[in-house]
C-alpha cells in the first residue's frame, strides 16, 4: 500500500516508512543510550553519510566520477570558519557563504569539463587536479592560517550554543542527523523529479539523452553544482567539531577517498545506499578492531585493510553495492 | 595465549589435621590483613597512548611508541613505586579518528592521555580529555593555540613554535660568539607545510626582536612534496648569503644538500633554528661526509643527564636493532610525557581526572630527559622551561655542541667546504 498524504513520502510503501521511521527513532535515542565513544561513532557514520550522500548526486544520479570532493568540503569549512574567526558571523550564515563558494567552483570545474566534453577518467583527474591546487593556494593564505592551521576558538560552555555550534558532542550529533536526514529527502525529491530522470538517462546513455532532447551540458552543470553545494555544509560542520583546520588533511585526496567509499559499497545511484555503507564501514571497521584488542592483538592500519577488503568483496560479488539485494530482501524498492 | 587452568593432581577428600589448621589460621590472618594492604597498593595508572602508527606521519607515531613502551619497566628503575598500563591506539594521522580513538581509550578506562605528534590531532583530543575531565599530557605537538584555550586538563610538555624559534635564534647568537665568526647575511629556505609556515611566521615575528647579527635576504619557501630543488637552490645561491637558514623535513633537507654539492654553493654553514630533518639517520646514510658540520638548533636529549643514560640503556635492550640517534626526540618527550603522568599519580594517589590534573599543574620533574629546566607548567598547561641543543653533525652522528653545560664536543663554524672533507 502506498503512502500519498506526505510529499516526502510519497511513494513510499507502509513497510518502508516503517523501517525508516523505526530507524529515525533509534537514531533519535542514539545518545540516550550510547556513552560518548559510541556516539562519536555515531557522529562519523552520519557525517559519512551526508557527504557520500551529497557525492552519490553527482556520481550516483548524474554518472559523473569525482575524485576531488574533498575541495568542496575544504571550501566549505575554510569559508565559515575564516567568518567566524576574522568576522564573528555564526556557522548557519557562514553555510549559507561556504555553499554559494562551493557552488562556484563546481560551475567552474563543470563548466570547464562539461564544455569542452572532459569526461569519465580525465573528468576525474581535472576534479583531483583542482582540489590539489586548492590544497597549495590555501597553503600560502595567510589570513586563513596558511599551512599552520586555522584554530577556531573553544570555550568550554555551560549550555550548548546551537547558533553558533559551539556545545557537547550530543548537539553536534542532532545536528548532523538533521543534515543526513535532510540529505536523504532532497535526493529523494531530487530522485523523483524531472531532473532525477534527466540525470539517471544522462548517467545510462548522454548521447541516447541527448537525443531525446535533454540538455546534457545544462543537467550536468545542475548536478556538479548541486553536489557540491550539498557537501560545503559538511566541511562547515567539520570546522565546528574539531575546531582546527588544515590544508594539508581537508584538501587531501585521502578525504575524497574516504567519501566516496560508503555509497560505493552501499550501492551507488541509490538513495539508501550511501547511509547503509557508511554503517557498514565505520561500525564494523571499529567492530574489528575492537574485537582484535580483545584477542589482545594491535594491528595498526587494520582498518585500511578491512577498507579494501570490503571493495574487493562488493567489487566481486555485488557490483551494485549491498543496498540493492537488501532492499530486495526486505520487499523494497531498491532506489 | 591463554593457558587452561591446571588439573588437579588429586581427588583425595581433605583431612583436616594440625599442620593444615595452623597454615589456615595463618592464611585467615594474612587475609583479614589483605585490605589495608591494597588500600596502600594503587592500581595501575591506565595511560591512553594516541599515536599516529599509519599514515603519513606513521614513522614518528612508532618512533614515539618506543619511548612509551620503555617506561613502565624504566620508572620502577628510576624509584616511582606507582605502576602504569599502556593502552595504545593509532589516531592514523587524522584528526577525526584522533578524536574517536580519545573517546574510546577514556572509555575503556583510560586515566591519562599522551600524545599525539601532531597540533591538528592534538586540538581534537584535547576538547574529549577537557569534556570527560580526563588529563591530556602532549608529548610533540607546536602549535601555540593549543594552550591558549583555558583548557584545565591539557598540559603540554613540547616547546610551541615561538619558543622553538626563540631558542633557535638564541643558540645561533651562542654559535657565532662561541666561535667567534658572525655571518652578516642569510636566506631563509623553508618547506611549506604546517610546520614550516609555523616557523617562518615565528622567524618573522621574533627576528627584529632578537637584534641578530645578520640580514635576511630572501625567504623561499618549496612544497613538502618537491622532488628537485635545483631552483630554490640556484636562487639562494644568487644572494650571495653567508648562512643558509633552514626548516625541513628529511628527504627535503636530503635533497637540499645534495643540490648545494652540485652546485658548489658553499656558505658559511647550514643551520636550522629548530626542525628536524638534518639530525635523523636517513641524512646520515644518504648523504654520507658532506652530512657533516650541518647545525640543528632542537629540543634534545640531555647527554649528561643520568635519566637520558638510563633511558638509551633500556632503548637498547628493548630495541637492539634500532639506533637511538634515530628515535632520540620522539622517544625523549613521549617518555617524559609518560613521566609525567606518572608522576603526578604517584603525588595524587588517585585516579580521578580532576585530582590528577590537580597533581600535573604542581608537577616539577628537576630530572629528565631532554635540555633545560625542570618539567613543570604554567596557568595555561605549559611547560615554558624546554631548552634546546645545537647538534653539529661531526663524523655521521648529531652532537651536542651548545649549550657549553650538555656538550659533547665544540663547535665548529664556518664549516669546511665539500672538497675539505677527507
Amino acid at each position: 500500500m502506498r503512502i500519498a498524504g506526505l510529499p516526502l513520502l510519497a511513494g513510499l510503501d507502509r513497510r518502508a516508512v516503517t523501517l525508516l521511521a523505526l530507524l529515525l527513532i533509534g537514531l533519535l535515542f542514539v545518545p540516550a543510550v550510547a556513552g560518548p565513544y559510541l556516539l562519536s561513532i555515531m557522529i562519523l557514520v552520519l557525517y559519512f553519510a551526508y557527504v557520500g550522500q551529497a557525492w552519490n548526486v553527482m556520481m550516483g544520479m548524474a554518472g559523473q566520477l569525482s575524485l576531488g570532493h574533498s575541495l568542496y568540503v575544504g571550501l566549505g569549512a575554510y569559508v565559515a570558519a575564516a567568518l567566524f574567526v576574522h568576522a564573528g558571523i555564526g556557522p548557519w550564515i557562514g553555510a549559507l557563504a561556504a555553499m554559494a563558494v562551493a557552488t562556484l567552483a563546481g560551475a567552474v570545474i563543470g563548466y570547464l569539463a562539461f564544455r569542452f566534453r572532459v569526461g569519465g577518467v580525465y573528468f576525474a583527474l581535472l576534479t583531483i587536479a583542482f582540489a590539489e591546487f586548492t590544497r597549495i593556494g590555501f597553503d600560502h593564505m595567510t589570513w586563513l592560517g596558511g599551512s599552520a592551521g586555522l584554530f577556531l576558538p573553544v570555550a568550554q560552555r555551560e549550555r550548548n550554543d546551537l547558533w553558533s555550534l559551539r556545545g557537547d558532542p550530543v548537539m553536534f550529533y542532532y545536528v548532523i542527523l538533521g543534515m543526513a536526514v535532510t540529505a536523504l529527502a532532497l535526493c529523494r525529491h531530487l530522485a523523483r523529479s524531472r531532473i532525477g530522470f534527466y540525470w539517471r538517462a544522462i548517467r545510462e546513455d548522454p548521447v541516447a539523452a541527448e537525443a531525446l532532447g535533454i540538455d546534457v551540458f545544462r543537467y550536468k552543470m545542475l548536478a556538479a553544482m548541486a553536489s557540491s553545494a550539498m557537501t560545503a555544509p559538511a566541511g562547515v560542520f567539520f570546522a565546528f567539531y574539531y575546531n582546527n583546520l588544515f590544508p594539508e588533511q581537508i584538501f587531501s585526496m585521502l578525504r575524497s577517498i574516504e567519501l566516496i567509499l560508503g555509497p560505493i559499497i552501499g550501492g551507488l545511484g541509490t538513495l539508501f545506499g550511501p547511509v547503509l555503507g557508511a554503517f557498514v564501514l565505520t561500525i564494523l571497521a571499529e567492530a574489528l578492531q575492537e574485537a582484535l584488542q580483545t584477542l589482545g592483538w594491535q594491528i595498526p592500519g587494520i582498518k585500511q585493510v578491512f577498507y579494501g577488503f570490503c571493495l574487493l568483496l562488493v567489487i566481486v560479488f555485488l557490483p551494485n553495492g549491498i543496498w540493492p539485494p537488501l532492499a530486495r530482501r526486505l520487499g523494497l524498492d531498491v532506489r | 595465549m591463554t593457558g587452561r587452568p591446571a588439573k588437579p593432581q588429586s581427588n583425595r577428600g581433605f583431612a583436616l589435621t594440625r599442620r593444615a589448621f595452623a597454615a589456615g589460621a595463618v592464611g585467615l590472618a594474612a587475609a583479614a590483613s589483605l585490605p589495608r594492604a591494597r588500600a596502600q597498593t594503587l592500581a595501575p595508572l591506565k595511560i591512553g597512548v594516541l599515536l599516529p602508527k599509519t599514515g603519513v606521519q606513521a614513522f614518528f607515531g612508532q618512533s614515539c611508541q618506543r619511548g612509551a613502551d620503555i617506561a613502565p619497566a624504566l620508572l620502577a628503575e628510576l624509584g616511582y613505586a606507582v605502576k602504569i598500563e599502556l593502552m595504545n591506539a593509532d589516531t592514523e594521522t587524522s584528526v577525526d579518528t584522533a578524536r574517536a580513538r580519545a573517546e574510546k581509550l577514556i572509555n575503556d578506562g583510560a586515566n591519562v592521555l599522551i600524545g599525539p605528534f601532531d597540533s591538528g590531532a592534538a586540538t581534537a583530543i584535547a576538547q574529549v580529555a577537557e569534556q570527560r575531565g580526563v588529563p591530556f599530557v602532549i608529548n610533540i605537538a607546536a602549535a601555540p593555540q593549543i594552550t591558549e584555550q583555558g583548557y584545565k586538563f591539557v598540559f603540554r610538555n613540547f616547546p610551541t613554535s615561538g619558543m622553538l624559534i626563540t631558542n633557535g635564534l638564541t643558540l645561533m647568537k651562542d654559535m657565532f660568539k662561541a666561535t667567534g665568526t658572525t655571518p652578516k647575511t642569510a636566506v631563509f629556505m623553508h618547506v611549506n607545510d604546517t610546520f614550516g609556515q609555523a616557523n617562518r611566521n615565528a622567524v618573522e615575528a621574533l627576528f627584529p626582536r632578537f637584534d641578530m647579527p645578520f640580514r635576511i635576504l630572501d625567504t623561499i619557501s618549496y612544497d613538502p612534496a618537491a622532488r628537485d630543488l635545483s631552483v630554490e637552490v640556484a636562487k639562494a645561491k644568487a644572494t650571495q648569503a653567508e648562512l643558509l637558514m633552514v626548516t625541513t623535513r628529511i628527504n627535503d633537507a636530503i635533497l637540499l644538500i645534495r643540490e648545494m654539492v652540485k652546485q658548489r654553493w658553499e656558505p658559511m654553514g647550514v643551520m636550522s633554528p629548530g626542525s628536524p630533518g638534518m639530525y635523523e639517520e636517513q641524512f646520515f646514510t644518504s648523504l654520507g661526509k658532506n652530512s657533516d658540520f650541518m647545525v640543528s638548533n632542537v629540543p634534545w636529549f640531555n647527554p649528561r643527564s643520568e635519566v637520558a643514560s638510563l633511558v638509551t640503556a633500556a632503548f637498547k635492550k628493548q630495541f637492539p636493532n634500532d639506533r637511538m640517534i634515530g628515535h632520540i626526540f620522539n622517544v625523549g618527550f613521549t617518555f617524559e610525557a609518560v613521566l609525567t603522568a606518572a608522576d603526578a599519580y604517584q603525588r595524587a594517589k588517585s585516579t580521578d581526572g580532576k585530582a590528577l590534573a590537580e597533581a600535573l599543574r604542581a608537577t616539577k620533574i628537576a630530572k629528565r630527559v631532554m635540555i633545560g629546566g625542570p618539567i613543570a607548567f604554567d596557568a595555561k598547561g605549559q611547560n615554558v622551561e624546554i631548552g634546546a641543543a645545537a647538534l653539529q653533525n661531526r663524523n655521521g652522528e648529531p652532537k651536542v655542541v651548545l649549550p657549553a653545560e650538555a656538550a659533547e664536543a665544540a663547535p665548529v663554524f664556518p664549516m669546511p667546504g665539500w672538497t675539505k672533507r677527507g
